[in-house]
């Protein structure tokens, strides 16, 4: 993350492997894209998957943002300032899924149906 | 930016000018990303709420979703990324003509996912029978993944005229008009794109309608002869721009410039990331 204190030297060397580093990165997450293919086809149970699928797409993402978008050398502030606007759209996520699940965005008039059509059966 | 005193190099990640130390032009993109994080987060929610809603006669997503496809687009774009890193980073050493090459390739990258959308909108509302007002599945799917393709159309805009400036000559010709061959550089930039785009996706529906034969590519020939045409002087008017003219204003202390654009592409990047799974792969359990 944040380090404005390493010597011209290193700094020099730093950005001399950063070449070689972007590509095994870019290797490792097209890897880890297939992984994730793979792993909607394996017979377990379904919250283990999803809980491997969201590892690895949170893996993908922290590659990208602290190598490629070079949170990693920059100052500390920028990765405080962004992530200020990732744990908001973090928490408006998991409020809004909280507030409406899938099963409740059913329409009224959907719904209503429902009934009429149990109403009858009963 | 500022110079390190003892070997003159000019440091890209801090600014000591600046009272947080931060280029300004760095922090303002951050902000705004931080910002475009929210806007993302709450469309991927309206999907994810109202995804139960698919268009009549599909009743499972995943019917309608082709994997395969969007798996190539998520490579492409990862490799898009891949070549942003590169361009900032050649840039950020001086070499040109590295970070000239990275962009078309990042340009070449972002245009194939686009026409990828293109053929998969395409594929949705022709095939499947689900358009943006006949379910809500369609609304918040085409909204969500069409906020997304406008950023990266956006991207591959900003990257066009990105490339086009790094051509912009330190001593212009007296009498001259600059603008006016920046201008036609654009011009074919944006012009040799959509031309592609437009010959490769029909070649695609030619090849998907008809199979693959002599008659097929002679008639789809035939058929888009004007935008072969357009395509090939597009191209070269780009060669010709692109040739040895010159010092250029272009050099490391535009390094901010050609990092920020990278902050957008690879955020781009990381909401297709988080779109991929949640949208697409999670409807697969």
């Amino acid at each position: 993350m944040s380090d404005s204190t390493h010597s011209p030297a290193t700094g020099h060397a730093a950005e001399e492997s950063k070449f070689a580093a972007y590509v095994q990165i870019a290797m490792l997450l097209a890897v880890i894209t297939g992984v994730e293919i793979a792993v909607i086809g394996l017979p377990f149970a379904k919250w283990l998957l999803v809980s491997v699928l969201v590892v690895l797409s949170a893996v993908k993402f922290m590659f990208v943002i602290f190598y490629f978008m070079h949170l990693r050398w920059d100052k500390v502030f920028c990765t405080i300032l962004f992530f200020i606007g990732l744990i908001l759209a973090g928490g408006t996520m998991w409020a809004l899924l909280k507030l409406f699940s899938v099963e409740n965005s059913v329409p009224l008039s959907v719904a209503l149906n429902a009934i009429t059509d149990f109403s009858r059966l009963v | 930016m500022t110079s390190h005193a003892a070997t003159g190099a000019i440091d890209h990640h801090h600014d000591h000018t600046t009272s947080t130390g931060i280029p300004n032009k760095k922090l303002l993109m951050w902000a705004f990303l931080a910002s475009d994080c929210m806007f993302f987060g709450t469309l991927i929610s309206t999907h994810l709420i109202y995804r139960l809603h698919p268009p009549p006669g599909n009743p499972v997503p995943r019917q309608i979703f082709d994997i395969p496809l969007t798996s190539f687009s998520t490579f492409i774009l990862l490799m898009s990324s891949l070549m942003m890193a590169l361009a900032v980073n050649a840039i950020q050493k001086g070499n040109l003509k590295s970070m000239r090459f990275s962009l078309l390739t990042t340009i070449l990258f972002g245009s194939i996912f686009l026409g990828g959308q293109v053929f998969e909108f395409n594929n949705f509302v022709h095939e499947h029978h689900m358009t943006i007002t006949n379910s809500i599945l369609g609304t918040t799917f085409y909204t969500l993944t069409g906020t997304h393709g406008t950023h990266v159309a956006i991207g591959v805009l900003w990257l066009g005229l990105m490339y086009v400036r790094s051509f912009k000559a330190a001593a212009p010709t007296p009498g001259s008009y600059p603008w006016l061959g920046n201008l036609l550089h654009v011009l074919a930039l944006v012009a040799a794109i959509l031309l592609s785009m437009k010959l490769v996706l029909s070649l695609v529906w030619g090849l998907q309608e008809h199979g693959m034969s002599a008659a097929t590519l002679g008639g789809i020939a035939r058929a888009q002869w004007l935008a072969i045409v357009g395509a090939v002087v597009a191209f070269g008017a780009l060669r010709w721009f692109a040739r040895p003219a010159g010092p250029v204003q272009f050099d490391q202390r535009n390094a901010v410039d050609v990092e920020m654009m990278g902050l957008y592409w690879h955020f781009v990047d990381i909401v297709w990331i988080v779109i991929f799974t949640a949208v697409y792969l999670l409807e697969y359990l």
